[in-house]
């Protein structure tokens, strides 16, 4: 396209995967729908709600690897990196509001338990649960290997910056191991946790907040994996490497919401209670 | 305040699980309970419901400002509004208006060819800035009195009455007059036209009260919220489910004062009115003792009297202990007064 | 001095930015509209969603105000039989009216103002007015319009399945309250809304990400902030708000979803919840969103009324700062929305008192709009009268805001028509005139042509009647009591409501105008040069063709220290 382009700006060519990324949004949230409502949907879910992940799968693959095509091309002058940052920092500026929701939330059934629910009985954590987890065991750990990865990455970092591609890929091969690990672990926690899923606030809070933070964990693993890929493939220079950057800015802002968690919902609102 | 916890949870209408059968009933519980409560009026004999004639809170036709106030606190806020708002916002608005009339007349491209290029003036924009907030800080004054007013705590003798949304009629619920419950629905036009009342507001049961007396109003949401609003009383408090909201209100003369659920809940939202018939506290006395298990707050101080004294004495306890005596209702006050507080 | 520079002409080399090369190559139609990376393709294509969005909640409207003209119900059955159910039971009138107050406060907010101002005229002009060729992001750019259309979308399916026993539709009124809209409304059609305010929100947050940067990133050189235009200021300002404050609402209205579906109580009372948390949630986006709606407004009126005077802004740096304090402040006043749920006396006073504060940079626009009027040479060619018009009802819905910020007064105002009133006014007269203005201040730089500035003008002025004969009436139904959504009323408000009703019509006469001028213009407008607004118009946009090459500042412009309103002023146009 760019002609008689004369600045630095990067002017893209019309792209399909923008209108296809949003089909794939309304066909997942309507197939979250169907699924939610068996009695009036019947069975349709299982090919739009499995139609929505494909789209949004294939939207991030396809979306995503043009991204790094046009990086790989050197579309990306410095001041298309920089946009990138500010929108990385944007981004995750947005998601702190998102766990902001969820920590006013887990604030207002601790500080002000309902009185008159029986299951909650003016307690928190609420009568309904018989123990909590024990937050110096498990959670600990998570919290050490959460920390832990989050050195492995700074070092896969100066590896890079320092030309040393094999530690680039050891420190990322760690990181995603220890990413994976923290996610086995929040399993087996979930798993074996001595109360279930909704019913009461602590509950709900407890796992929708560490929910979503798993699944932020999940989505900072694959981003991870998606660098170390790229790291095999000889992408990335010691100047230009914002991919694995904002890979990395994502993973320490996983690791500081989890440290909030750990704090608040794992030592703070259990404190007192029956351990398990 | 943990007794009186226990106490809430036990009465049926606030027993949480018990609101979602409501919910789930809601027909069968009507009719169920109007059934006792035309019982308990029949049974009355003496007591006479106001007439039409007795209206005072209801709105009129093409009139333009508050309905006239029936308690201290509203005529506090009627003042207000009436003699320091509006007189602000109408010459704010007049006054902005003025500003652009006077520009489009001076300014305009045939009165002035050659624009000026003015585009700073400190002094100006300092006298904009500070002249509202000293206007604000004015209104300020009496706003934070009235609230200040509207969260007095009620007195020793306030009677408590609570006020229960549900889908989609309300229950009042006499918590120190022996804990009955009159379950109030609307009139249809027809009905409402027979009793010379205006439809959309009738209501079969009203929720009677005593002029003069403080009353520790509370509110609870049954199934969903629901919002307790009478206009002519400056009074709307949000009826929640989990949470018991409380607020005093003191009705100065006898009659009857309409209102309306103000919180949207669900589809027959718009036909849950509110009736409330203020009494003297003789009528109101009498009225209490024509409903089922209603009793004056003598009555009621006799009996727990009573039952503490066969507590004492073993002797007389068969007898006594078999009524379902009202309990340490004065607590719920506090337990709500804090819930209030919440968030 | 930078401070009074509200606008500037480009200084740059117009004689070969875009003479004849692939600045204009168009894709073809699909390629074009579908897959578009162009910021003024996708504004484009966000003013035609929104009109569409405003069409069918202003008709919605339309069926509420012809029900609101009598007490009893008349319509609201028929609506029903026409969407297919049965209709005469009076839970479905009842819930029929949830779900057309519940469409029409979510299409209005959601998709018509926001992707009209945001989406529309942001995407459009804050690119031309700080000199850049696009878009940081043009790719994101487009997935925000499309998510807004899919959010669109799941709220019109949501129309047509069970919201409850009473029928099709999600009945909870646009600010979705719990347990209502939990508990309260079982069946999918709640669901549908929810996806659609995610999906909105989601198209919302991106394409706050991309103006941030845009405006951080890519302004001409030599264009500091304190050069930009109020506009950019304006759409800086509610990208922030954007930003902040929808991922707050996506979390609750998450809450919502799997309290409705997986068995959290979040604000289930059962198991302990809250419902008062989700006001506190939706209000803490609710508040900021207000201001979303009005400050991309409030930056259209300021360039309209210096173009029109003739003069540079009064007042620049307070009119920039005024929107940031707007924005600041905006997010801890929340709670002026709940005064009736049972807060304590202390929150009612800081509440109170925190609100009233927002009235202090407001007063400082309004007076600064006037100043910079106040010894020009005012043309009162359409734009300018339909901002002038802004200015005022705008003054006269901010000050009833300011009685319903009375804590204690607001007691007996909250959820009645007097909150309709002072709403209507600042939304469906500020922002919606602020859109007019905006609209026939730019339409022939968008398009290319003239619109009648006759009938422009004849739509102003009636739907400047229309709008006030609806809506002033309101106060003096909220004043007397008449409660928010109700689709009966007792017969003491019927007089205003008739009056309200017949307002609509005469507004209604003023749009078929507005449909009329818009096709004329279109198809049979005079061709427009590039700055057809002469010596007042100063800012970056001006400097071009009317419309703009496809794309822009191929060669960035360059602002210099002294440029101001009085340098270059005219037409520079690009030779295209
Ligand atoms: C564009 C949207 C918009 C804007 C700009 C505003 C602006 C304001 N709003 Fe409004 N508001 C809404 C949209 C908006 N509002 C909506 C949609 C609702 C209802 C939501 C729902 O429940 O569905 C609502 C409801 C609402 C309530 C809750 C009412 C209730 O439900 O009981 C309150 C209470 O405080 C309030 C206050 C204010 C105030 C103080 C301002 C201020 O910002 C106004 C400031 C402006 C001025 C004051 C005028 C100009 C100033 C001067 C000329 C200076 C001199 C003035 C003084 C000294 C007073 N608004
Ligand atoms: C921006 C917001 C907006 C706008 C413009 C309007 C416009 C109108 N509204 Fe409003 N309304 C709301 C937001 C809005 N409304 C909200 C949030 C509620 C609360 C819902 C709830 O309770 O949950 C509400 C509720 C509400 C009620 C109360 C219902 C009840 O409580 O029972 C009524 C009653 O008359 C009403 C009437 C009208 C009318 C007659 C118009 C007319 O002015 C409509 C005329 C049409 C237009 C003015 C639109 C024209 C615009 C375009 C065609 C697009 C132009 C685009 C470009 C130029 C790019 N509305
Ligand atoms: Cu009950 Cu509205
Ligand atoms: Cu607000």
């Amino acid at each position: 396209m760019a002609g008689a382009k004369n600045h630095d700006y990067h002017i893209l060519a019309p792209d399909i995967w923008p209108f296809i990324g949003a089909l794939a949004g309304l066909t997942f949230t309507s197939g979250m729908v169907m699924f939610m409502h068996q009695e009036f949907f019947g069975d349709l879910w299982h090919v739009v709600l499995w139609a929505g992940v494909a789209l949004l799968i294939a939207t991030f693959f396809g979306w995503f690897t043009k991204i790094v095509n046009e990086a790989q091309r050197g579309d990306h002058t410095p001041v298309v990196q920089l946009h990138m940052r500010y929108g990385m920092i944007l981004f995750i500026a947005s998601e702190v509001m998102f766990f902001v929701g969820w920590f006013w939330s887990f604030f207002d059934f601790a500080l002000f338990p309902n009185t008159l629910s029986e299951v909650i009985g003016g307690e928190f954590p609420p009568k309904a649960i018989e123990a909590v987890i024990d937050p110096f065991s498990l959670p600990l750990l998570n919290t050490i290997i959460l920390l832990t990865s989050g050195t492995t990455v700074t070092w896969a970092h100066h590896a890079l910056i320092h030309g040393d591609r094999d530690g680039l890929k050891k420190g990322l091969w760690l990181t995603i191991a220890l990413g994976v690990l923290f996610s086995a672990i929040q399993a087996y926690e979930y798993a074996h946790a001595p109360f279930d899923f909704g019913g009461n606030t602590y509950s709900s809070a407890f796992y929708m907040a560490t929910g979503f933070h798993g699944f932020h964990v999940l989505v900072g693993t694959i981003f991870l994996a998606v660098c170390l890929f790229r790291a095999y493939k000889g992408h990335f220079t010691p100047r230009q490497h914002f991919g694995f950057e904002a890979a990395a800015w994502y993973w320490h802002f996983v690791d500081v919401v989890w440290l909030f968690l750990f704090i608040v919902v794992y030592v703070w609102g259990g404190w007192g209670a029956e351990i398990h | 305040a943990d007794p009186a916890v226990a106490e809430v949870t036990d009465s049926p209408n606030t027993d949480l699980s018990a609101a979602s059968e409501v919910n789930a009933n809601a027909a069968e519980n009507r009719s169920v309970a109007e059934g006792e409560v035309v019982a308990g009026d029949e049974a009355g004999g003496g007591f006479q419901h106001f007439g039409p004639e007795m209206i005072k809170g209801q709105p009129e036709a093409g009139a333009y400002g508050f309905q006239p106030q029936y308690s201290d606190n509203g005529r506090f806020g009627l003042w207000m509004h009436d003699a320091i708002l509006m007189p602000i916002i109408t010459i704010i608005s007049f006054f902005v208006l003025g500003l652009l009339m006077w520009v489009v007349f001076r300014y305009n491209k045939r009165a002035n060819q050659v624009p000026s290029k003015t585009s700073h003036n400190t002094l100006i924009e300092v006298i904009w800035t500070v002249l509202p907030v000293l206007i604000l800080v004015g209104i300020a004054v009496p706003s934070i009195t009235l609230l200040a007013r509207q969260y007095e705590s009620p007195p020793e003798n306030a009677i408590t009455i609570k006020a229960n949304g549900y889908q989609w009629y309300w229950g009042y619920e006499y918590v120190d007059n022996g804990g009955f419950e009159v379950i109030s629905n609307m009139l249809d036009e027809a009905e409402a036209l027979d009793a010379g009342e205006p439809h959309q507001l009738a209501v079969d049961n009203r929720m009677v009260v005593p002029v003069g007396v403080p009353i520790r109003l509370q509110t609870f949401g049954s199934d969903v919220i629901h919002s307790f609003g009478i206009p002519s009383l400056w009074f709307k408090l949000d009826a929640v489910p989990g949470r018991i909201n409380e607020l005093m209100l003191t009705i100065d003369e006898p009659g009857i004062y309409y209102g309306q659920c103000m919180e949207l809940c669900g589809a027959l939202h718009g036909f849950m009115p509110i009736a409330i018939e203020a009494r003297t506290l003789e009528d109101y006395n009498a009225w209490v003792q024509t409903q089922p298990g209603g009793m004056t707050v003598e009555q009621v101080r006799a009996q727990a009297a009573q039952e503490a004294a066969a507590a004492a004495a073993p002797a007389a306890a068969e007898d006594a202990a078999e009524q379902d005596g009202p309990a340490a209702e004065e607590e719920n006050a506090e337990v709500a007064a804090s819930e209030g507080q919440t968030a | 001095m930078a401070t009074t520079a509200d606008g500037f002409t480009a200084h740059h080399d117009a004689d070969h930015a875009h003479a004849h090369h692939d600045a204009d190559h168009k894709p073809g139609f699909f390629a074009r509209w579908f897959m578009s990376t162009n910021h003024k393709d996708i504004g484009t294509l966000y003013l035609i969603f929104a009109i569409i969005a405003g069409i069918i909640g202003g008709a919605v409207s339309g069926l509420m105000r012809w029900e609101l003209a009598e007490p009893g119900i008349q319509v609201l059955g028929q609506i029903i039989q026409f969407m297919g159910g049965d209709g005469t039971t009076i839970e479905q009138q009842g819930h029929m009216w949830n779900v057309l107050i519940t469409a029409h406060g979510l299409i209005m907010v959601f998709f018509m103002v926001m992707p009209a101002m945001i989406g529309g005229f942001g995407n459009w002009f804050v690119p031309l007015m700080i000199g850049a060729p696009d878009m940081a992001f043009p790719r994101m750019n487009n997935i925000s319009f499309w998510l807004t259309v899919a959010g669109f979308v799941s709220l019109m399916a949501s129309a047509f399945v069970p919201g409850g026993p009473a029928g099709n539709g999600a009945g909870t009124g646009w600010t979705v309250y719990a347990p209502l809209s939990t508990k309260g409304s079982v069946g999918p059609a709640v669901d549908f809304a929810i996806f659609s305010l995610h999906l909105a929100g989601a198209g919302s947050i991106l394409g706050a990400t991309n103006f941030i940067t845009t405006i951080f990133n890519m302004r001409a050189p030599g264009m500091t902030l304190h050069k930009m235009p109020l506009f950019v200021w304006s759409v800086l300002v509610t990208a922030f708000l954007l930003l902040l404050a929808l991922p707050v609402l996506a979390a609750a209205i998450t809450m919502l979803l799997t309290d409705r579906n997986f068995g959290t109580t979040f604000f289930n009372a059962d198991g302990g919840g809250d419902p008062v948390l989700y006001q506190h949630l939706f209000w803490f986006f609710g508040h900021p969103e207000v201001y979303i709606m009005i400050l991309p407004g409030f930056g259209m009126i300021s360039q309209i009324v210096a173009t029109f005077s003739r003069k540079p802004v009064f007042g620049y740096l307070g009119m920039a700062y005024a929107m940031v304090a707007i924005g600041v402040v905006g997010f801890v006043v929340w709670a002026h929305h709940m005064y009736t749920v049972g807060l304590s006396v202390n929150t009612k006073m800081y509440f109170t008192a925190a609100t009233m504060v927002i009235a202090v940079p407001t007063g400082v626009k309004i007076f600064s709009w006037i100043a910079t009027m106040w010894g020009g040479s005012i043309e009162f060619k359409s734009p300018m009268v339909w901002a002038l018009g802004m200015i005022f009802l705008f003054t006269v819905g901010g000050v009833t805001g300011v009685v319903l910020a009375n804590g204690g007064i607001d007691d007996n105002m909250h959820d009645t028509y007097y909150v309709v009133a002072h709403f209507h006014y600042v939304l469906s007269m500020g922002a919606v005139f602020s859109l007019f203005a905006g609209w026939y201040y730019w339409f022939p730089k968008m398009f290319g042509r003239w619109h009648s500035e006759f009938l422009a003008h004849v739509h102003f002025w009636l739907f400047f009647i229309g709008v006030n004969v609806i809506f002033f009436p309101m106060h003096f139904l909220g004043l007397q009591g008449m409660a928010r959504r109700y689709p009966d009323y007792t017969p003491a408000f019927e007089q205003w409501n008739h009056i309200a009703s017949w307002g609509y019509v005469i507004m209604a006469v003023s749009m078929l105008v507005f449909f009329v001028n818009t096709f004329y213009a279109l198809f049979a407008g005079k061709k427009a040069p590039g700055n057809y607004w002469g010596e007042g118009a100063t800012t970056l946009e001006w400097s071009l063709s009317s419309p703009p090459p496809f794309h822009q500042f191929e060669t960035l412009p360059v602002i210099e220290e002294h440029h101001s309103h009085y340098d270059h002023i005219g037409e520079k146009p690009a030779k295209a």
